[in-house]
Order: structure tokens, then C-alpha cells, then sequence
């Protein structure tokens, strides 16, 4: 919470394909936001109240809890999470329901990086004004 | 949708259950009309010739009971006129013979003066002879030597004494001239002894008066005796006692004449003689009526026959030609939902395909970009520069690639209905301003035909934007450069139509039905996705519309866009 002001929001990349996952975490590290990562639902909700990230991408499918389910659970505990679905299988009613769940924005894989980024800035700057 | 019962399943035909079967596969058309045909004509002619018939044969019988009521009525009158005769001449020789006068007749002159009396006031009369009870001629008047001549043997004497009045045969006797006798018998009061008055009358009397109750010439009209011997002369069957040998019986008959006509012959007994009469005639006296009755019979059959047949006829080829574009109807209806079925499942592999291609690409983009990132954070090295151009053609692709997934989602941002009241003018107007400028550059001309008091529909804004969107553009790629993209909106059977026409180079008849197909695409590799129009078809559906396309290769390409007036969502309201 000390470095908000001088640095970038820290950032939970949560999504079952580690590859990209991986890779996404590694370039966001690359443009100094300090970034991890979840491979399952469970473990972003652990991740989330371990490290407490400003901004979470979240992908909709994975294997035990769901990227709606994960929203779900966050609305009562982290109401001030900026959550960004990212996703490559969501269908736009999952889509229309992660936004009401309260996720900041709704964007396809694959996904340019510096747009990303702008979305990752604009959610965050969303929560804390 | 069996109507017909079981047992009469059986017996009709399968040409006629395969005709009848609503939508059967092979229906042959021209064996339906010829059975509609003969069924219909059968029905039609039918009573026509039930009450032809029966009418014809009614006619006819009473034509034959007329005919022959008159004939036995010809007949009776003869009969009696001939009976009058026979019993005047009768009466002639009874008078003759009167009870007292054997005496005065047996003396020879008497009777010669009374023969000749009598010759003066009859002159057929031949000769006159008087016999007594045991057959012996006592007294005879004539050309012949029978003074004396004994009858006691003879059978007509017989039947003379008990009967008192016998009329005899033709025959020719001595002077070979046809005649026949007629003799009366009487009581003697002196002596109480029978006697007998015989008078022999030449047989041309008859033939004379025969003669004379003929009335039609064409008719035949002769006495013949119980042996068959004509007794008058006939016209058609012989000359004075030559014997009769057709096969004429007694009663009202119908045969054939030696000639070969048809006739109709009558016979009655002459009451007191010998002879039976015979009336011959042509048969139908009413030939005339008859013909006339049937020429007209046919004339009314025939013309019932030919008006029936142009009549069915052209029934016929109407109901054949109905059930032919009824069938055509089902069958191009068939074929539209299978189209559509068909698009609705490709639409659907398609958004498959994309899910499953998503998330391979986004690592691959993930990957590509890190490799970047690292690279311009590296030190120059050897071919660092092929590696980044390779690196930004990787880029490219994944883009190129982007673009189809996504549109194969048909995942905009904001892809859900968002039902408002809209007026399709406005959206219209909307969609040609974000174009002006690309149009300018293109030299294409915009014509509007937009009908003002077009009503409101309720239907998703930004996605009728994406559809006209999409359809205008494809006008504009399918022009090129120079040419005119006209937009018609109007009501039409209580739904909103706007037609977008361009003047560019067409669609091919074979392609046109697969232009709504995802990845269809004439427009070079790369610079068309194919799914712009594939897109559309699912917004217009998913908009409760329809889209129809008419084409004509270097004449222009025509989108018809329908649209409900009132979107479900806001059906309650």
C-alpha cells in the first residue's frame, strides 16, 4: 500500500492457461507493474487475500471455481477490487453477468498489451478516486 | 392423413393414392389430371347418360305399344268389315233360302229366274244349288253339269246340316277360278226334311274387298285359311292359294320380312269362316318421330359430352397447376429452412471454432509480445532486426486472426438486445454519415427514398447500426469506385422494409445463396473476413427480421432488410 503512490497498481493475473498466464505476468513485470498469478479459481481467491492486488484479470473458465463464482465471492469481500474479465471461451451472457457482479470492463483474448494497460490504469483509477 | 377408410383403401389404385398423397416425392402430375379428368368426366356424364338411356328406351316402348295399339285397332276394323261382308252375303243366301220355298227352288226354272235375279244385283254370284237331306244336288243354277251330284259324303255338308251356315275355302273347282261357296241349311215345313242352299261366289269379291279396307299401300293385307293357303292374294307372300310359308303365327308379332325389313304383323280370326286375316306392316310407323327422337337424343349427349370435357378440362389443368405451385411452395419452403438450418449451424461450428482458436492465440500473442519486450530491452545483436520484423509479422496474424475469431463470437462489447424505441431513418442517416467521407473518396452517390411517417420499431440501436452498417459497405466494395447506393424504407405488410441497392458488379446466381454462409467470401485472401454478411444474417434474426438478397450480375446487388414494428421485449407493453 506504501508504493501506490510512486508505482503501478499490483496486479493478479487469474487464468487456468499458465502459458499465458505466465507470459502476461512476465511483460506486465517487464513494464513495472508488479504482477502473479492464479491457476484456478481457489487460488486467486487465496492469492487475493494474501497479497491484496489492486487489479485482478480474471479469466471466466477454470477448473474449480469459475471466474463468476470468483466475482461473486469478491463482491462481499473486496468490494473495492477493479476486476477485468479476460477471456477467450466467454459467452456474452457471461460476460453481461460478470459486469453486473461488479467487474470493471469485458475484454476477448487475445488482447493487445498497451490496451490492457489502459484498461488496467483506467480500473484502477475508477476504485481509488 | 389417411381420410380414406380401410376396404376402399384397398381397391383404389396405388397410381391414384400416390397422386392423392399431399407432398409425395414423385407425384406425377400428368397421371393425377388423368385421373381427376376421368373421374370428374365419369362423374359429370354419368346422370347424362342414365336419363339419356332411360329416356331412349322409354320412348321407344311407348312408341312400340302405340304402334301396335293401332295396328290392332287397323286390324279389328278390317276383321269387322269383313265380317259384315261375309255375313251380308250370308244374309244374301239366307234370304234365298227361306223355309218354304225348297218346293218352289227344286222346280229348275225358279231357281234359274231367282240365279239370275240375283246375278243382276250381285254378279259374283257363280252358281246356286239346291240339295236335299241326304246330300243329293236336287236343283243346281250354273256353268257346270252337277245336276244330281251327290254331297252325303262331303264334310261341309255335315257341317252345313248342323250348323245351318257354312262358308267354305278358296278353291278352284272345275273352272279353275278361285271361289268359294257359301251354304246355308233349312227346315222343310212340309216335309220337316233339312235342306241345303248352296251359292258359289268367285273369289276376286274378296280379293276386292280386301282390297278396299287397305288403307296404307305400303301394308299387306290377305285372308289365309287354317291350312296356310292365302285365300286372298298378298303383296309379299304369294298369289291366291299358294300356300303361305313364312313363319307367321297367330297373335301380335315382330319379324322380318323377305326382303329383309322389319315388320310387324297382326292376325285375327274372320268369326264363321275358314280364314284367319292377316295385317303386315313396316315396322315404326313413327320412323319419322323415332329419328328425330334420336338424332336429338345424340346431339344433346354429345354437346353435354364436349361442353363436360372443356369444362373439366379446364378445371382440371386449374387444380393440377395449384397442387403443382402448392407442392413447389412446400418444396422451396423446405429448402429455405434447411438453408437457414444449415447457416444456423455453421454460425454455430463457427463460434465453436473461434472459442476453441481464442485461447491458443492469445498465449501465442502473450508469447510473441514477450519475445518483443525482451528484445528491446536486449543488445544489439546479429539479425536482431529479421527477428523483429518476423516478430511484427507474427503480430499482424495474430491480429488478422483476432479480427475472425472475434467477429465468429459476434462478441462486441455491448452484443446484447437493448430494445428501445427506434426510428430505422435516423440509424439510416447515422450509419451514411460515419461513411461520408469514405464514400467521397470512392465517388459513390447516395440516394434516398425514406418514407416519413415511417412508424417506430422497437428494436437494438447500435446493432440495426452494425447491420445497415455492414450491408451499405458491402455495396460500397461490391461498386468500387463510381457508382450509387440507393436506400428505400417502407412499410410493408405491417413490417418495416429497407432495401439497400448498389449498381456494383453483382453476385452470381450459383453464389448467391451462399453469400450468408461464415467465411464466404469472394473479396481477395486477407482483405475479407467473410463474416460480414454472415454476421448480419444473425443480428437481423436475433432481431426477430429477415434479410432477402436479389442480384444481377453487372446490374447490382439488392438487400432487403425486414423488421417487426413491435420487438418482443416490448410486446406486453
Amino acid at each position: 500500500m506504501t508504493q501506490n503512490e510512486q508505482s503501478n497498481p499490483t496486479v493478479l493475473v487469474a487464468d487456468d492457461e499458465i502459458e499465458f498466464a505466465s507470459t502476461l505476468v512476465a511483460r506486465l513485470k517487464l513494464r513495472n507493474f508488479p504482477a502473479t498469478m492464479a491457476n484456478s479459481g481457489k487460488a486467486a481467491l487465496a492469492a487475493i487475500e494474501q497479497d491484496q492486488p489492486d487489479v485482478l484479470i480474471l479469466d471466466l473458465k477454470m477448473p474449480d471455481l469459475d471466474g463468476l463464482e470468483v466475482l461473486a465471492s469478491l463482491k462481499e469481500n473486496y468490494p473495492d477490487l477493479a476486476v477485468i474479465i479476460l477471456t477467450g471461451h466467454g459467452s456474452f451472457e457471461a460476460g453481461r453477468q460478470g459486469m453486473e457482479l461488479g467487474a470493471y470492463d469485458y475484454i476477448m483474448k487475445p488482447v493487445d498489451l498497451n490496451l490492457l494497460l489502459v484498461k488496467i490504469e483506467d480500473a484502477y483509477q475508477s476504485r481509488t478516486a | 392423413m389417411n381420410i380414406l377408410p380401410g376396404f376402399i383403401h384397398k381397391i383404389v389404385p396405388y397410381a391414384f393414392k400416390s397422386s392423392s398423397n399431399l407432398g409425395h416425392k414423385q407425384r406425377s402430375y400428368g397421371q393425377l389430371r388423368l385421373i381427376l379428368f376421368s373421374v370428374m368426366i365419369a362423374i359429370a356424364m354419368a346422370p347424362v347418360i342414365i336419363t339419356a338411356g332411360l329416356g331412349y328406351y322409354n320412348y321407344k316402348d311407348l312408341l312400340q305399344k302405340e304402334e301396335r295399339g293401332q295396328m290392332e285397332s287397323r286390324l279389328d276394323g278390317s276383321i269387322k268389315s269383313i265380317e259384315a261382308m261375309v255375313n251380308s252375303l250370308t244374309s244374301v243366301v239366307l234370304f234365298v233360302a227361306r223355309n218354304d220355298r225348297y218346293n218352289e227352288l227344286t222346280t229348275d226354272n225358279n231357281l234359274r229366274q231367282l240365279f239370275v235375279r240375283i246375278k243382276r244385283q250381285y254378279d259374283f254370284f257363280a252358281d246356286l244349288g239346291v240339295i236335299d237331306h241326304d246330300g243329293k244336288q236336287q236343283s243346281y243354277w250354273g256353268p257346270y253339269d252337277l245336276q244330281d251330284a251327290d254331297y252325303s259324303q262331303e264334310q261341309w255338308f255335315n257341317e252345313v246340316i248342323a250348323k245351318g251356315v257354312y262358308i267354305s275355302h278358296v278353291y278352284t273347282g272345275y273352272r279353275q277360278v278361285p271361289h268359294f261357296a257359301i251354304a246355308v241349311s233349312n227346315l222343310d215345313p212340309n216335309t220337316r226334311k233339312i235342306w241345303v242352299l248352296r251359292a258359289t261366289i268367285d273369289a276376286i269379291t274378296l280379293q276386292k274387298f280386301v282390297n278396299t279396307i287397305k288403307t296404307n299401300a305400303s301394308d299387306d293385307l290377305f285372308l289365309v285359311d287354317d291350312e296356310g293357303y292365302l285365300q286372298t292374294s298378298s303383296e309379299h307372300y304369294g298369289q291366291v292359294l299358294s300356300q303361305l310359308n313364312s313363319g307367321i303365327v297367330p297373335g301380335f308379332q315382330m319379324g322380318l320380312s323377305h326382303a329383309g325389313e322389319n315388320i310387324l304383323y297382326a292376325t285375327g280370326r274372320i268369326t264363321n269362316t275358314p280364314w284367319t286375316l292377316v295385317l303386315v306392316e313396316k315396322r315404326y310407323i313413327h320412323h319419322q318421330d323415332w329419328t328425330t327422337f334420336r338424332a336429338r337424343l345424340l346431339f344433346i349427349i354429345i354437346s353435354c359430352l364436349f361442353l363436360n370435357l372443356l369444362i373439366v378440362y379446364g378445371l382440371v389443368t386449374m387444380l393440377t397447376r395449384l397442387i403443382k405451385k402448392a407442392d413447389e411452395m412446400q418444396m422451396t419452403m423446405l429448402k429455405e429452412a434447411e438453408h437457414t438450418d444449415r447457416l444456423v449451424s455453421i454460425g454455430r461450428l463457427a463460434a465453436g471454432v473461434g472459442h476453441e482458436i481464442n485461447n491458443p492465440l492469445a498465449i501465442i500473442n502473450q508469447k510473441n509480445g514477450l519475445v518483443v519486450d525482451l528484445l528491446l530491452i536486449s543488445p544489439d545483436f546479429e539479425h536482431k532486426e529479421t527477428i523483429f520484423g518476423c516478430l511484427r509479422e507474427v503480430d499482424k496474424s495474430v491480429e488478422r486472426c483476432k479480427t475472425i475469431t472475434h467477429r465468429l463470437l459476434g462478441f462486441a462489447r455491448r452484443s446484447d438486445v437493448h430494445s428501445e424505441r427506434l426510428q430505422v431513418n435516423k440509424i439510416v442517416e447515422e450509419v451514411l454519415q460515419f461513411l461520408e467521407n469514405s464514400m467521397m473518396h470512392s465517388r459513390i452517390r447516395v440516394e434516398l427514398q425514406l418514407q416519413d411517417d415511417l412508424p417506430l420499431i422497437v428494436s437494438d440501436h447500435l446493432q440495426l447500426q452494425q447491420i445497415f452498417l455492414n450491408i451499405i459497405n458491402n455495396g460500397i466494395d461490391a461498386i468500387g469506385k463510381e457508382g450509387t447506393v440507393s436506400i428505400m424504407t417502407h412499410v410493408a405488410a405491417g413490417e418495416v422494409q429497407v432495401v439497400i441497392q448498389d449498381d456494383g458488379h453483382g453476385i452470381d446466381q450459383e453464389i448467391l445463396p451462399h453469400i450468408f454462409e461464415p467465411f464466404f467470401t469472394t473479396k481477395e485472401t486477407g482483405k475479407g473476413t467473410g463474416l460480414g454478411l454472415s454476421i448480419t444474417y444473425g443480428l437481423i434474426k436475433k432481431l426477430d427480421g429477415d434479410i432477402t438478397v436479389r442480384s444481377q450480375i453487372g446490374k447490382g446487388t439488392a438487400f432487403t432488410i425486414t423488421l417487426p414494428i413491435q420487438g418482443e421485449e416490448n410486446d406486453t407493453k
